[in-house]
């Protein structure tokens, strides 16, 4: 395997008694879209400071392009970030801001003239080299900072929750914007965020973090689908949880859960105690299962709502509340499930589309951030 | 809405509430005819021909302020003076702003406290600090008081005002403009050349300009402190002792006149400072919404 470009061994940052990180390792390869996501407070800020040098490592190792470089100060690092709030020089123009890090590194003003130039218009700011960062938009000051560290073509961009200051649609823009520069130039981006949306929407992998560690790793897909505990599971969507016994019977595999009733658990369910979770679209709801070899549990339909492009139904059943995401096909209008509610119906998916989960920690996730 | 007043605000409450207002407004005349004709009388009779300055007035005539330039003792005493505070506006904003810094950014537990004592000068009595320095400088170092022991004196009550005002504005200096400068390829050093002294200048040219005007028109600790040369303040009181001639009323409106001009400087200065921290102000806001 090649020379990653980020890693981590064993990266733990103490302040006194308190653990910001916690023997954290990673391995970052070059051009990915890597993607830090977590609640406030898991580490993932602290992991980032720690890539672009602003503090120091407690213990273990960093290692950038396969140099360590644990005790470089960050202006001798090759990564660039990209500040949360920004950090632009109110004191310089656009184009003296983009300069700022090519002048810093001595290059030609021939050559600083053609970089400026050439990130400007990466970024679609052309028109703007002369503007001071108090005269831009957010969205276009986001801009700026996004040329001003990538015109110094560093090894790794680091951005710390860049999109955090934006509206909601400006948001969804950046988010296609920023797959678009990533692909385009190439660099390694680490990218910490808290909204999971935007990580399963943009990196090639995502690294969940809690209370300082790394929980799982892997593609945004492996994390949605395969998450390893409750707490992965819930921090990444809506998820519905069963508690219940698996019990292995030849081939088959089944789940006895509270109230008696038994659901299929996918083949490679252990037997013993074990949490079921199902995703909301993945359940179906309706008079019985449509086929043979589904998981299903029946109960009354307790509420309806409708949330736009979808419907959310919820289904009290012995086992718990199960609740199911319907889209609206041409043949279902929204007025029919209103007449669901308070109906005795079935909640049916596929085993394959369930998954055990370890129990994990419990923390509560802040609500603010989900 | 701007600087506008609620018309509600103005709604008289009672009867007497507009003749009392018209009343209020005519004692803040009197007030500020108190504060300022003096000096508008200074500054009129210094025009006049008169040798003896009064009423009625003869004039105007510019002849006094030719007599003032020709003047080689009052010149001198005039070249006294801007050296004075030239060399003590240098050292006490570099020495001022220094101390901003460890003041602000060190964080150490007594940093309030430091403050306090690093700018107390302020508050005490320039009799105090004059007789003060007049006594440690004589009987504690034993030197000849002389050109630098007035530019010390000078530099114990300007210095304050510098770290005041630079103080205020490392207050609201966003720490993360110097990551992304170190982030960006600047060692601390040129962090602080091209990030945090341009940001902070306008509070920094303040310091200087208000202490220019400190010094400039400082009399009762150089009176206490200087050597054999004059200074134009204590110029002037020597020459008052042969009465008020038309001469120093002249020097003085020219004195006036710089004065009011550095101040008009040091406030365009802060109010550039002002700008500045209004973006970082905004920003920060963001921030804490994000």
């Amino acid at each position: 395997m090649s020379v990653p470009a980020i890693e981590l061994v064993d990266a733990t940052k103490r302040y006194g008694t308190s653990m910001a990180l916690d023997r954290v390792s990673l391995r970052i390869e070059r051009g990915e879209f890597f993607c830090l996501l977590g609640p406030s407070g898991c580490g993932k800020t602290t992991t980032l400071n720690l890539i672009g040098g602003f503090i120091p490592l407690t213990s273990g190792e960093l290692r950038i392009e396969g140099q360590r470089v644990n005790d470089m100060p960050p202006h001798k690092r090759n990564v660039n970030t990209v500040f949360q709030n920004y950090a632009l020089f109110p004191h310089m123009t656009v184009e003296e801001n983009v300069a700022f890090g090519l002048r810093m590194a001595r290059l030609g003003s021939g050559e600083t003239a053609t970089r400026v130039d050439e990130y400007l218009a990466l970024v679609g700011l052309e028109a703007f080299h002369d503007r001071l960062p108090a005269q831009l938009s957010g969205g276009q000051q986001q801009r700026v900072a996004l040329a001003r560290a990538l015109a110094r073509r560093p090894a790794v961009l680091l951005l710390d929750e860049p999109l955090g200051a934006l509206d909601l649609k400006l948001r969804k823009q950046m988010q296609v914007e920023l797959a678009r520069i990533h692909r385009q130039v190439g660099t390694t981006f680490v990218f910490v965020t808290h909204d999971q949306e935007e990580a399963l929407s943009m990196a090639t992998r995502i690294a969940v973090m809690s209370a300082g560690r790394v929980v799982q790793s892997g593609t945004p897909r492996d994390i949605y689908y395969h998450p390893v505990d409750r707490f992965v599971a819930d921090f990444i969507g809506e998820s519905n949880f069963l508690e219940g016994v698996a019990v292995r019977d030849g081939a088959r595999s089944y789940v006895r859960l509270g109230g008696g009733s038994t659901v299929d658990a996918p083949a490679d369910a252990p037997p013993g105690s074990v949490t079921l979770m199902v995703r909301p679209e993945s359940v179906s709801v309706g008079p019985a299962p449509a086929t043979n070899g589904e998981a299903s549990l029946s109960g009354r339909v307790i509420h309806v709502a409708f949330i736009g492009n979808h419907t959310r139904v919820t289904v009290r059943t012995p086992a718990g509340d199960i609740v199911a995401l319907r889209p609206h096909s041409e043949g279902s209008a929204s007025s029919a499930l209103d007449e669901l509610l308070d109906q005795e119906v079935c909640a049916w998916w596929s085993p394959r589309d369930s998954t055990i989960v370890a129990h994990g920690s419990t923390e509560k996730i802040d609500e603010r951030l989900v | 809405m701007a600087e506008g007043i609620d018309p509600l605000e103005l709604m008289p409450v009672s009867r007497m509430a507009r003749p009392l207002r018209a009343l209020l407004r005519g004692w803040a005349g009197v007030v500020l005819g108190f504060l300022y004709l003096p000096i508008a009388f200074m500054v009129l009779f210094s025009f006049g021909e008169s040798r003896t300055p009064g009423l009625p007035f003869r004039g105007p005539t510019l002849h006094w302020y030719q007599e003032m330039l020709s003047n080689g003792v009052l010149m001198e005493a005039v070249w006294t003076s801007i050296q004075l505070a030239a060399v003590a506006t240098t050292l006490s904003t570099l020495i001022g702003t220094m101390a901003a810094f460890p003041l602000v950014r060190s964080g150490f537990r007594s940093a309030g406290a430091a403050r306090i004592v690093f700018t107390l000068p302020i508050m005490l009595p320039g009799a105090l600090i004059g007789i003060a320095l007049l006594i440690f400088f004589r009987r504690a170092l034993g030197v000849d008081l002389s050109f630098w022991t007035v530019v010390m004196g000078h530099i114990v009550f300007t210095m304050p005002f510098v770290v005041l005002i630079v103080s205020a504005r490392l207050q609201g200096f966003d720490r993360n403009l110097e990551w992304a400068a170190a982030d960006l390829g600047a060692s601390p050093a040129r962090a602080m050349r091209h990030v945090v002294l341009p940001l902070i200048a306008p509070a920094i040219v303040a310091g200087a300009l208000i202490s220019v005007t400190l010094s400039i028109d400082e009399f009762v600790i150089t009176f206490f402190t200087v050597g054999p040369q004059s200074t134009l303040p204590t110029y002037i009181y020597t020459q008052i002792k042969f009465g008020v001639t038309p001469e120093v009323n002249a020097v003085a409106t020219v004195l006036l006149l710089g004065t009011v001009l550095l101040l008009g400087l040091a406030w365009a200065a802060a109010g550039q400072a002002r700008r500045l921290s209004r973006i970082f102000g905004r920003r920060r806001a963001r921030e804490r919404i994000g």
